[in-house]
This record gives C-alpha cells, sequence and structure tokens, in this order.
C-alpha cells in the first residue's frame, strides 16, 4: 500500500502544476457548470424531440439522423465555450494593468502555455464524456457505425484543440484590453466560418458520417488522409504553441529560435510530401500552394523580424557559438531584427528556387508556369521593401518616435499605401479601374496570375516583378550598413573589449 | 545579498513613470519606499518583480540582472503585490499549493513549506476558505504567505499595511522584524510613514519618477539647512502673538494652525530656545512650546510637493 501511495506522490509531484490549478478552478467554477447542464439539456431535448416524432424515430437511420444533431452541438460547444473560456482567462492574466503572479514564478513560458492547453483538452474531453451516453444510443437506434463516429470525434476534437491554441495565442499578445476585444470578436469570426463548413462536410447528408468512413480503416488512402489531418494540425498546434510561448517569454531571451527551427523543418517536410504530391496528381497545384503559403509566412516573418530588438542582451550573446561556420548558422536563427531578415529572405529565395526548378523540369503541369513564379517572387520582393523600407524610415525620421518594436506598423502602412490608396486615388482621378494600378502591390499579380485563372496579363506581372525588384534593391542597399552592423555585432561577449557598458554601470545611492 | 538598482526608467507613452533611479539596499536591511501617488513606486516595484520590463537601466540582485537573467531573479524575490490578484474559485491552500508547485517544491516538502507558511502567517484557521471570500487583510497575509514560499532573499512589498487594522498592522510590523532578521533584504512602500519610520532601516522618497532623497533615516531626517519646526501655543494672545513671530530674529516662516502657531527657526537649537526667551520677554504667557521631530512624514511633506505624472 505505501509504495503505491509513494508511486501516487510522485506522479502527483510531476503534474504540471498550470493543469492542476486549471482544473481545479475549473471544477470549482460555475462556468464549466453552466455549460454541462446546458448542454446536456439540448442533447436531452434533442433525442426527446426525435423520439417523440414517430416516422422519424422508427426509420431505419435513425441513429444517423440524431447523431448529426448531437455531433453539431458537441462541435458547436467545443469549439466556442472551450477555446473562449481558456483564451478569455489568459488574456486576464496577461493583463497590462494586472499581470498575474504565475508569470512571476520559476515555471517556464513552455510549461504554462502547454499546461494550459492540457487542461482545457481534460475540459473537452469531460464535454467529450457527457456526450457518450447520448452517442451510444444513437448506435443502438441503428445507421451508424461506431468506427465513424469514432473518427468524426477524433476530427472535432483536432479541430477544438487548434481552436484552444488559437484563443491562447490571441490572449498572449500584447495588446490592450480593446484591442484584445476586437481580436476576440475576430476569433469568434474564423471560428464561425470553421465551423459552418465542418457541419457541411461532416455532418449533412452527403458529408464524411454518411460516406461510411469507417468502412476505410482498411485502405492506404484513408490512413494517408488522417495522417496528413493529424499531422496538419500537430504543426498548426506546435506553431501557435511556441508564438504563444515566445510571447510570455522575456524579451532578453532567445525567443526566435524554436520557432524559426520549427518552422525551417515544417517547410522541408512539406516541401517534399508537396513534391511528391505533385508528380502523383501530375499537377503544379500541390507544390505551388506549398511555394504560397511559405512565400506568404516569411513575408510575415519579415515583418515580425523587422520588430524585433536590434542590440542583443548578454543572455542571447552567452549563447553565440565561437566558431565561425555554427556561428554564421547561430545568426540565421537567433532572435534579433537582421538575423530574422536574412533567415526569412534566405526562405523566400530557397521557397522560390525550387518551384522555379519544378517549372524547368515539368513544364506541361501549368500553362502560366512564368507568371505564377513572379506573382510569388513579387509578393516576397515587396514584402521585402516594405519591412526593411518600414525600418529604414523608423531609423531616419521616427526613431525619438516609434519603437524598434512597432516597425511592424509602418511596413503595414506603406502595404496600405500601395494596396489602397494609391489605387483608390488613380480609380478616384480617373473614373474608371485598371488593373495595373496594384502593380506596386503584391496582390495585383496574386489577383491576375493563380494557378486556379488563366487570364493572360503577364506584362502586369513583369512590371510588378520589375518595380518591386528596384524597391527591394533600394531597401537593401539603404539597409545594408545596418545589417552588416549587426552582423559584426553577433559575436560572443568574451570576445570583445573589456569596456563593455554593462559590465561598469553602477548605481549606489 | 546586495539589490543594486541602476539607472531604472520606464515610459508609458510619452509619460516616463519612473526616471533614472538608482538606490541599492542589502540583507536586513528594510527599506521603505515613500512616494506621493503616481509617483512610480508600484511601476519600479513590478519591474523588480520582474512583471514589468523597464525601458532601460537594470537591477540586480548581486549578480543577477532582472533584465537578462529575469527566471533566476525570480527565485531570490518575493513580491506582495498592493492587490491580490482574483483567484475566485481557489482555496487559500489551493493558492498556496500551487504556487509551491511552481516554485518547484514537491512531495513532503511542499505540505511541510506550505504548513510551515500559514501557521507563520497565521492562515491556518482559514485555508480552506475560498480567497474571494477573504477581507482585504487576510489577502494581505494569503499574498505576504505566497511570496514567502520559496524563501527569498528580497522581498518587495507594495503596501502591505493597506487595508489592514490596528491588529493587522502590528503583526505584521512583527513579521517583517522577524524576516529581517533572518536577513532577508525588503523594500516596502506604504503611505502609513509613522509605521515605516518604526521599523525602516532607511528610505528613499520618489516624486515623478525621480528620487528626491535617499538614504538612512537620519540622513535623510537631516536638512540641508539647519532648521527647527517649533510648535507654540500662548494664553488668549495667539492673534497677537502671529505678527509678532514674523518679525523675530531667526524665524523663516510661521504657520497659523487651530490652536498653535508651527514656526520654522533656523540655525541650531539655540535659535529655539533665545526665540523663547525673547517671547517671554515680550510678555507673552506661553503655554506650551515643543519642537517636532524630524520624522519620516516630515520630511516627506517638506521635501514633496504632491505632484503626479
Amino acid at each position: 500500500m505505501k509504495s503505491i501511495a509513494d508511486r501516487l506522490e510522485k506522479i502527483n509531484d510531476t503534474l504540471n502544476p498550470i493543469v492542476v490549478k486549471e482544473l481545479r478552478q475549473a471544477v470549482q467554477g460555475k462556468f464549466l457548470i453552466v455549460v454541462l447542464i446546458c448542454f446536456l439539456c439540448f442533447q436531452l431535448l434533442t433525442v426527446a424531440l426525435f423520439l417523440t416524432n414517430e416516422s422519424a424515430a422508427e426509420a431505419f437511420n435513425a441513429g444517423r439522423n440524431i447523431c448529426r444533431v448531437l455531433l453539431g452541438i458537441l462541435l458547436g460547444t467545443c469549439l466556442l465555450f472551450v477555446p473562449a473560456y481558456t483564451g478569455i482567462r489568459l488574456a486576464s492574466e496577461r493583463a497590462d494593468a494586472n499581470v498575474d503572479l504565475l508569470f512571476i514564478t520559476t515555471l517556464r513560458p513552455r510549461s504554462i502555455i502547454w499546461g494550459k492547453f492540457f487542461a482545457s483538452l481534460i475540459l473537452t474531453v469531460l464535454i467529450y464524456s457527457a456526450c457518450m451516453p447520448f452517442m451510444t444510443f444513437t448506435y443502438l437506434l441503428r445507421g451508424v457505425d461506431l468506427p465513424s463516429l469514432f473518427i468524426l470525434l477524433a476530427l472535432i476534437f483536432i479541430v477544438v484543440a487548434g481552436g484552444i491554441q488559437c484563443a491562447m495565442l490571441i490572449g498572449c499578445l500584447p495588446a490592450n484590453r480593446i484591442f484584445k476585444v476586437i481580436l476576440g470578436i475576430g476569433w469568434f469570426w474564423l471560428t464561425v466560418t470553421i465551423f459552418v463548413p465542418l457541419i457541411v462536410i461532416m455532418f449533412l447528408p452527403g458529408g464524411l458520417l454518411d460516406s461510411g468512413i469507417g468502412s476505410q480503416l482498411g485502405s492506404w488512402r484513408f490512413w494517408r488522409g488522417a495522417l496528413g489531418v493529424l499531422g496538419s494540425g500537430a504543426a498548426l498546434i506546435t506553431l501557435l504553441a511556441l508564438l504563444s510561448t515566445a510571447l510570455i517569454s522575456p524579451l532578453s531571451a532567445n525567443r526566435a529560435l524554436p520557432i524559426r527551427i520549427f518552422i525551417t523543418a515544417v517547410w522541408l517536410l512539406t516541401g517534399v510530401v508537396a513534391a511528391i504530391w505533385s508528380i502523383e496528381i501530375n499537377a503544379l497545384r500541390p507544390i505551388w500552394t506549398w511555394g504560397f503559403i511559405n512565400m506568404l509566412l516569411f513575408s510575415i516573418g519579415l515583418f515580425v523580424a523587422v520588430s524585433e530588438r536590434e542590440r542583443l542582451g548578454q543572455r542571447v550573446r552567452q549563447d553565440i557559438p565561437r566558431r565561425l561556420l555554427p556561428r554564421s548558422l547561430a545568426f540565421l536563427f537567433y532572435s534579433g531584427a537582421a538575423s530574422g531578415v536574412t533567415w526569412a529572405s534566405l526562405m523566400m529565395i530557397l521557397t522560390a528556387l525550387p518551384i522555379a526548378a519544378w517549372i524547368g523540369i515539368f513544364p506541361y503541369m501549368f500553362d502560366h508556369a512564368l507568371e505564377t513564379l513572379g506573382s510569388l517572387v513579387a509578393m516576397g520582393l515587396y514584402a521585402f521593401s516594405y519591412a526593411l523600407g518600414a525600418s529604414v524610415i523608423r531609423r531616419r525620421f521616427l526613431a525619438s518616435r516609434v519603437t524598434c518594436g512597432y516597425t511592424w506598423v509602418i511596413a503595414l502602412v506603406l502595404f496600405g499605401i500601395t494596396t489602397t490608396i494609391i489605387p483608390l486615388a488613380l480609380f478616384f482621378l480617373s473614373g474608371e479601374w485598371e488593373q495595373e494600378w496594384l502593380i506596386a502591390s503584391p496582390l495585383g499579380p496574386l489577383l491576375i496570375v493563380h494557378p486556379f485563372l488563366s487570364v493572360d496579363e503577364s506584362y502586369i506581372v513583369l512590371h510588378s516583378v520589375t518595380i518591386a525588384t528596384i524597391c527591394a534593391a533600394l531597401a537593401g542597399a539603404l539597409s545594408l550598413p545596418w545589417l552588416i552592423r549587426q552582423l559584426d555585432d553577433f559575436r560572443p561577449p568574451r570576445e570583445e573589449t573589456a569596456s563593455d557598458p554593462q559590465t561598469n554601470e553602477s548605481g549606489e545611492v | 545579498m546586495q539589490v543594486n538598482i541602476i539607472n531604472l526608467r520606464k515610459n508609458f507613452g510619452t509619460t516616463r513613470a519612473v526616471d533614472d533611479i538608482s538606490f541599492s539596499f542589502s540583507s536586513r536591511e528594510i527599506i521603505g519606499f515613500v512616494g506621493p501617488n503616481g509617483a512610480g513606486k508600484t511601476t519600479t516595484m513590478k519591474i523588480l518583480a520582474t512583471l514589468d520590463e523597464p525601458t532601460d537601466g537594470d537591477a540586480k540582485i548581486d549578480d543577477v540582472s532582472i533584465v537578462e537573467m529575469p527566471e533566476k531573479a525570480r527565485r531570490l524575490i518575493g513580491y506582495v503585490p498592493d492587490a491580490l490578484p482574483m483567484h475566485r474559485d481557489i482555496s487559500v491552500h489551493e493558492y498556496l499549493d500551487f504556487f509551491a508547485r511552481a516554485y518547484g517544491l514537491t512531495g513532503t516538502q511542499r505540505r511541510q513549506v506550505i504548513g510551515n507558511i500559514e501557521e507563520f502567517t497565521n492562515l491556518t484557521g482559514i485555508r480552506e476558505k475560498t480567497l474571494y471570500a477573504l477581507s482585504k487583510g487576510m489577502k494581505q497575509r494569503v499574498s505576504l504567505a505566497r511570496a514567502l514560499l520559496h524563501d527569498p532573499p528580497v522581498l518587495v512589498m507594495d503596501e502591505p499595511a493597506a487595508g489592514l487594522d490596528p491588529r493587522g498592522r502590528v503583526e505584521l510590523r512583527e513579521l517583517l522584524r522577524v524576516l529581517s532578521g533572518q536577513g532577508k533584504a525588503i523594500l516596502i512602500s506604504s503611505h502609513i510613514l509613522t509605521e515605516l519610520s518604526e521599523i525602516c532601516d532607511g528610505a528613499v522618497i520618489i516624486e515623478q519618477g525621480r528620487i528626491i532623497t535617499a538614504g538612512t533615516l537620519q540622513e535623510i531626517a537631516k536638512p540641508e539647512v539647519e532648521q527647527h519646526t517649533v510648535l507654540i501655543r500662548s494664553l488668549n494672545q495667539q492673534d497677537d502673538l502671529y505678527p509678532s513671530l514674523l518679525l523675530m530674529p531667526n524665524v523663516a516662516a510661521a504657520n497659523q494652525l487651530e490652536n498653535e502657531i508651527e514656526v520654522k527657526v533656523t540655525g541650531s537649537e539655540e535659535a529655539c530656545s533665545d526665540l523663547l526667551g525673547n517671547l517671554i520677554r515680550d510678555g507673552y504667557r506661553i503655554v506650551e512650546f515643543k519642537q517636532r521631530g524630524g520624522d519620516l512624514e516630515s520630511v516627506f511633506m517638506n521635501v514633496t510637493k504632491g505632484d503626479v505624472q
């Protein structure tokens, strides 16, 4: 008995404190109880309504019909309430005026994020468990097979897990209350836009529930799809968790390192998968989609990178390798504005090059191959121009007013000017709309040429790429001294002279 | 253990909440951190507790920088905020248990530490009560208990006496003395200056984010120009006495209060004695002539203007 008690004690000690606290608060609070009671009432009402309708209750697929509604209620409850509960709690704990004291304990940011995530997953399981008796009942009413039911429940669970991490990321964002409310509304809109198609795909007649998905368990096609969904879900959840962790980590930490390593690994893996898929279906779409998503991701990465700090603290510098080759590699992945810009730019080049090679090797896959590549290149070059242009503007003209952390706002303004203000001004001046007015924006070539439309206005792409190249060259040239200075500063602390200002500071009263 | 606050700055937009603050304190010292509302005390303390990050400057606990190594600094600092963040659905014991776990305490050690701290802060009787049901004073005790769980060598306490009843204040004073005796360095902010005077070894007075004066209580109570404040009450001659006082030598200023006159006398205590002699010689029937001590409250009132950022 004693050994069992000891083992239980050890298990108790290894539990993440956040999971323990969150679950204690959840089960003692009113929110979960109210949600669970409402959830049970809805289910009970649904089943009662079906059973009182004689023709529906006696139909051979009565179980499936009830199951559609019950799964819909389950998805709605889990997708809306669990992420909202987690996100709002985290946002209130991270509120500027009253940051919760758990953030000054010795718990690592990673433990906090994963702890909250697992606690929310346990709450989801709790709601699932409340649903199980009703699901069993639908099985007894016929018309639904257990494998299909379990697959759909698993799919809902993955979607809810993604929703929880998304809500947590919003909760972690360093924003004031109003901005967080706006983000919350955005999250709600996103949830609804995910919820509606999921209902259609999964539960409505002709959806996954009717397709007999459970009977395909023995086929490779099913497992390939399942692994794809599982892998994509896991990658998205991990990326969101890494971003949330970085947001609650101290500014002095090497916050970019895990994110950049993870994105690079996912980029490589998904690139290989997309290439194989493209060959298998003999079409450019998978590889182009991969290229587009990555180019978009690295464009956002550039906006984030220019907002990072330009001078590294002692903490990051202590981890910089001494030898040249590892140090050069570390420069790409460590926190810092120049490092981020170099990494994102390099990843953009490495994304565009395989697509260019692909077009060369398999020219028959798409009619507008060069225009497609051009639109991607223009997007990358414009993102580079906006990001570095914003950095130049901030350093030269707004250094005393705008801190480095808000460079992304200037970049967004530049994007807004070229994408909306200039085309709109030209529209009002001339009185008619021309597609060429968007050539100073990445949207221009993307709207005109992509694999799903075959509008041949290739000269616009060419002009756009030319303008983007000139802008990128100009922004790059102006930023070169800034980049070189940071590259030169990227050294471990001992290689410096003894007159490091941080070591000489003193502050007696 | 030495805590050095080095050129600390914190801006909120265009407002400079903390402006180049530097001071230090060490083990077994209790330092009062005093200033009017909006002076930057809470901001400074939050930065010290690693709850906020400075715009510039640093604070070091021995060699551990709170900016570069906040995780290490958190092991060394116990922070008592001015208000306990609301955790509605959790009991006192569960709250302390969570923080003990968060500081890495395990098994028997965790239970022992929580038990000892609950006893030390007199929480044993209310350990199963939920936090929202507690009074302000009880919450302050819970907050102190939480800050002591990992036995930090430095305590940063923001208005710990606010809302406490007289007994609570006396008990807090005793607790602070015990903690200081255990070798902890304590930085404490409070508006109850008379109480701070009794327990503090030194004080830092700030206003508009800047340090006005700092040092031991004796040092800061001693004005640059020697000056004494004297309270005088005469028998039915108060109205006549006031203009006469203004004309007397060494009287820098006089202020008529309800029953007495407050007089600022420049010079040594001899000047005060001369003033009393002159008043008697002029025929005033003095019934009270007392010198006001250079306590923290009077120093605070003298050096601050009450301006906020």
